[in-house]
């Protein structure tokens, strides 16, 4: 391919980028990927084939939405992600200008109850929450790596300008509402104030604070009815039977009919018969763990656990403290998403709506991830 | 200790934090998928997996040679589960034209939190399929525009369902009977042979998402079966000529009601049985009473009909003979009370069939004298007065005969012509074909018998038999009867051409259900041909208004019936009979001077 460009030296870029890559973070991402698109084609063939659709409807769509991510996987490794630390405010302010928008009526579309989406004519939609995440990681890991040696904590007022950076994209995901999406911020402000190096105050601190947020939050009511009702769920299921009550108890019920060697791909009744709504997205989890038994979702826990050994190898290997903090953030961000998904379909977390890293529907939310990946894959570059 | 220290400490506790994380959960997978899975699996095939009932279609009732007189239609129900329903009105303004419904009367069918609500009961599949024709158009043509999924209409479903037909409407109506709203019998054979037609409903398992029913996921637990076919005894052709004569009859007699009873004495299967007035079953009854067949379910007092029971009895005892001499005053005094015949005469000599023949009251008194009471009450029982026929027709009534120990002084005389007990139309059929049949009664039946759901069938049992009078005493019986219908009886109307036909009318007093009497029955019972019985025909006619007389306004309905029946069933007419009983002394003894 290099030779009919004729361009040497994007082709020795382009090599040097493939075999530098860490090869078992690739593998494991890939496997996820490939694992999570059988799992869409699984959550959703039967159920459009039943209303006369086309069956392959959204595993096309999904294979579409892997393939722009590489490409944007591959783009982010290509550049110098020290440059990004001057595209910051830029990356930022596009991040909140996103975010903006879609609380505007007649931009922003309102589906499950949060107006979360930007419409595209032809179909698109984009959740700007899922972009924005990275542009708080990159903000936060600028604003605390900012002019200093790897040897000296961050101040104070660097700690609280990282937190205002934070804040007012939180802010505005919190306004949708978007719960799981601010959970997911709040994690990765958390791990990267605490990587920074910044004293033990701020981090237990801002533990407390989020519980304490979370507690006065349901008091006030500020929260809204629905995710009450899907807190009180995970207490007692029968609190909201007709709906999260019912998404969660179905959801276990589909993940324990699989027992240990799964109905086979394809061969879910729970996942054909759409049991659980939203499988294809929030609870692809469900699919794999009705159709491909404890073996398979077993092995997706396996595939995360090596992704999170190679990812927080790179972050401890390298010497950059903007790199390391970037790749905490993006630890924390995949690491509590995971965690909050995976542990809703098992009933060991409350539900919020929060897809599957690398596995799940969506395109923004696998763009943002690919993108994810391709950050740590430029810091695990720019390392050696 | 510096900052990269305590950085590289705090990615530590991180990894910590996430490695005990992972452990939990591959614990809680462990146990939700190896330790609980049995019960989950349990759960998800009990509780999400629906089951939904396969309809049987019901038998089919044909008549002896197979003509459909009831049978199962495929329909469609169409049923919707309102929470799969988002736009209400949208999806009832989409529907409503294709159920030819408006959109006001959908609407509150689709509005609710129902799983399942019929909106279409029966409907052709032709209605199904453009209506689900058009919800797949609206939805393929949505989906294209963003947020489309979400704007699909769901939650119509097609259920397998079954209409009852009656090919022949009213002609058997009063017998075949009809279904009700809920499939069940609700008169007639629908509703006596109910848990034999009806079949036994399957159940089948589906999962059941998205708005339908997941092709390929249905599994059937019980195969539905098809209900068992009736083969009625039922012709329908002599049935139409039946249900003709006596609806014409009832009408220009403005009567009641009346039955005809066509009855082969030797089987004792009933090859028509019309009632006028009739229904239509495919159309709402309106009025209950309609659906009565009232050929088993009216009880009538049988009056001359009943002399028949009287004479058999005297004769079978040896205490008369057809040619025994009766003396038969006009007026008789017995137990306080005065009986007349119908018609003034000066006191007669006539022989038992004579008496017979012209129906005299104290006639037939003389010949009950001549046995005792209980005697009487035997043959009445024997010849299944006062019990149901057994013909498990619905409704079917046993009639009133006290016993002897509740009997008054005038209570033998009353009964002995044919007073003071009552019973159905069937019941007299009956005693009629024990004379055709030798003097052995045969217990009334409708049912050939019964094709199971693959076509074999099976004939009902041979029905019941018990001998009630000698073979002789029923021959001599019916060579006095034929005289009935010769010119000088009562019921010359009733003579068919080319055959010998015998039987005996009935002018009842008509119980008016209040203890007094009003009105009449008129009513004519014969056979043909004489000599060798093979149909039996009885006409009942309740409460004729103008002329009453059973040999007026039943016999020429006989005549009309049991020429059909003669004529289709192909009976070559017999020789005149070479005995002919005299009817009076003077012609006894002038007979007996000749040889």
């Amino acid at each position: 391919m290099s030779r009919l460009l004729g361009d040497s030296r994007r082709a020795r870029a382009f090599r040097h980028n493939i075999s530098g890559y860490d090869k078992q973070l690739n593998f494991a991402v890939g496997a996820l990927l490939l694992i999570g698109t059988l799992l869409v084609w699984a959550a959703t063939r039967q159920w459009f084939a039943s209303q006369g659709l086309d069956p392959e409807y959204y595993v096309k769509r999904h294979v579409l939405n892997i393939l722009i991510g590489l490409l944007l996987a591959y783009g982010t490794t290509l550049v110098d992600y020290r440059l990004l630390r001057a595209y910051t405010p830029f990356v930022w302010g596009i991040g909140v200008l996103g975010l903006v928008a879609v609380l505007i009526p007649g931009i922003g579309s309102t589906i499950n109850g949060a107006r979360s989406w930007i419409s595209f004519p032809g179909g698109f939609t984009l959740q700007p929450a899922e972009l924005a995440k990275i542009s708080v990681i990159i903000g936060m890991a600028m604003l605390l790596a900012e002019a200093r040696d790897k040897d000296s904590a961050p101040s104070n007022l660097d700690v609280v300008k990282a937190l205002a950076v934070a804040l007012v994209p939180m802010l505005l995901i919190i306004l949708e509402p978007d719960l799981g999406e601010a959970l997911i911020i709040s994690a990765a402000v958390i791990a990267i104030i605490g990587v920074s190096g910044a004293p033990s105050r701020w981090v237990i601190g801002l533990l407390l604070l989020g519980m304490l947020t979370g507690v006065v939050a349901v008091k006030a009511g500020v929260i809204h009815e629905y995710q009450v009702k899907r807190l009180q769920s995970f207490v007692d299921p029968s609190a909201d039977p007709q709906q999260s009550g019912y998404q969660l108890r179905q959801s276990r019920i589909t993940i324990g009919s699989g027992g240990i060697i799964g109905r086979g791909l394809f061969n879910g009744p729970q996942t054909n018969g759409r049991f659980v709504p939203e499988q294809q997205t929030d609870f692809i989890f469900t699919v794999a763990g009705e159709e491909l038994g404890f073996l398979g979702s077993g092995f997706i826990l396996l595939l995360f656990g090596l992704f999170f050994i190679r990812a927080f190898a790179i972050a401890g290997r390298t010497t950059d403290v903007f790199g390391r903090l970037v790749c905490i953030g993006v630890i924390a961000w995949f690491a509590f998403q995971a965690f909050e998904n995976i542990g809703m379909t098992m009933g060991l977390m409350p539900m919020t709506g929060v897809p599957l890293p690398f596995m799940s529907y969506g395109g923004s939310s696998m763009f943002a991830n690919l993108i994810g990946l391709g950050l740590l894959q430029s810091v695990h570059l720019r390392s050696r | 200790m510096s900052a990269h220290q305590i950085s590289s400490k705090r990615i530590r506790q991180l990894v910590t934090c996430a490695a005990a994380v992972f452990l939990l959960f591959g614990l809680r997978l462990i146990d939700v998928q190896a330790v609980q899975a049995g019960g989950y699996t349990a759960r998800a095939n009990s509780e999400l997996l629906n089951s939904s009932i396969l309809l049987a279609p019901r038998g089919t009732i044909t008549d002896i040679n197979g003509v459909q007189l009831a049978r199962s239609v495929a329909a469609i129900n169409i049923v919707v589960d309102q929470v799969q329903i988002a736009d209400p009105l949208k999806s009832a303004t989409l529907a409503a034209p294709y159920l030819s419904m408006k959109v006001s009367e959908l609407l509150p069918l689709l509005t609710g939190t129902k799983r399942y609500q019929i909106i279409a009961k029966q409907v052709q599949p032709e209605v199904w399929n453009t209506l689900n024709a058009a919800l797949l158009a609206y939805n393929t043509s949505i989906i294209k525009t963003p947020g489309g999924l979400a704007k699909r209409m769901l939650g119509f479903y097609s259920e397998r369902s079954y209409v009852r037909d009656y090919p022949t409407g009213t002609l058997a109506a009063s017998l075949i009977g009809e279904i009700n709203a809920s499939g069940v019998g609700a008169g007639g054979i629908e509703s006596s042979l109910d848990s034999t037609l009806a079949g036994v409903n399957g159940r089948y398992l589906f999962a059941n998402g998205a708005g339908t029913i997941i092709p390929g996921s249905q599994e059937i637990l019980t195969q539905a079966r098809a209900g068992t076919g009736v083969q009625l005894t039922i012709d329908r052709d002599i049935q139409w000529v039946a249900q003709d004569a006596i609806s014409a009859a009832v009408k220009k007699a403005h009567a009641l009601s009346g039955t005809v009873v066509v009855m082969d004495p030797k089987t004792g299967a009933i090859l028509a049985q019309a009632s006028a007035p009739t229904f239509d079953p495919k159309k709402p009854i309106k009025d209950i009473a309609v659906l009565r067949n009232p050929a088993v379910t009216d009880a009538y007092e049988p009056g001359s009909v009943g002399k028949i029971i009287t004479y058999s009895a005297a004769m079978e005892e040896g205490k008369i003979t057809p040619q025994s001499v009766l003396t038969i005053p006009y007026e008789l005094k017995v137990g306080g009370t005065v009986f007349h015949d119908h018609e003034s005469h000066p006191t007669q000599q006539l022989t038992a069939t004579g008496a017979l023949a012209v129906s005299s009251n104290t006639g037939a008194i003389k010949v009950g004298e001549m046995i005792s009471s209980d005697t009487l009450y035997s043959y009445l029982h024997k010849f299944g007065i006062g019990q149901v026929t057994g013909s498990h027709l619905p409704g079917e009534t046993q009639g009133i005969l006290h016993p002897v120990s509740a009997w008054s002084a005038t209570s033998a005389p009353t009964i002995a012509f044919g007073q003071g007990y009552s019973l159905t139309a069937l019941q007299a059929t009956s005693v009629f074909a024990t004379i055709a049949n030798d003097g052995v009664r045969v217990t009334p039946n409708v049912v050939a018998g019964y094709f199971d759901p693959s076509g074999n069938f099976t004939p009902s049992k041979p029905a019941q038999t018990n001998r009630v009078i000698s073979a002789s005493t029923a021959q001599q019986m019916r060579l006095m009867m034929e005289s009935v219908v010769g010119p000088n009886g009562t019921a010359a109307e009733a003579a068919i051409p080319g055959y010998r036909v015998a039987g005996k009318t009935g002018t009842a007093m008509r119980a008016n259900g209040t203890g007094g009497y009003s009105g009449y029955t008129a009513s004519f019972i014969g056979f043909a041909p004489a000599d060798v019985p093979r149909y039996v025909v009885s006409v009942v006619v309740q409460a004729p208004q103008g002329q009453h007389f059973g040999g007026l306004v039943a016999a020429p309905v006989f005549k009309k019936v049991m020429s059909f029946v003669l004529q289709t069933k192909h009976i070559a007419p017999t020789a005149p009979s070479k005995i002919s009983y005299p009817l009076t002394e003077a012609a006894l003894k002038a007979t007996n001077a000749s040889h």
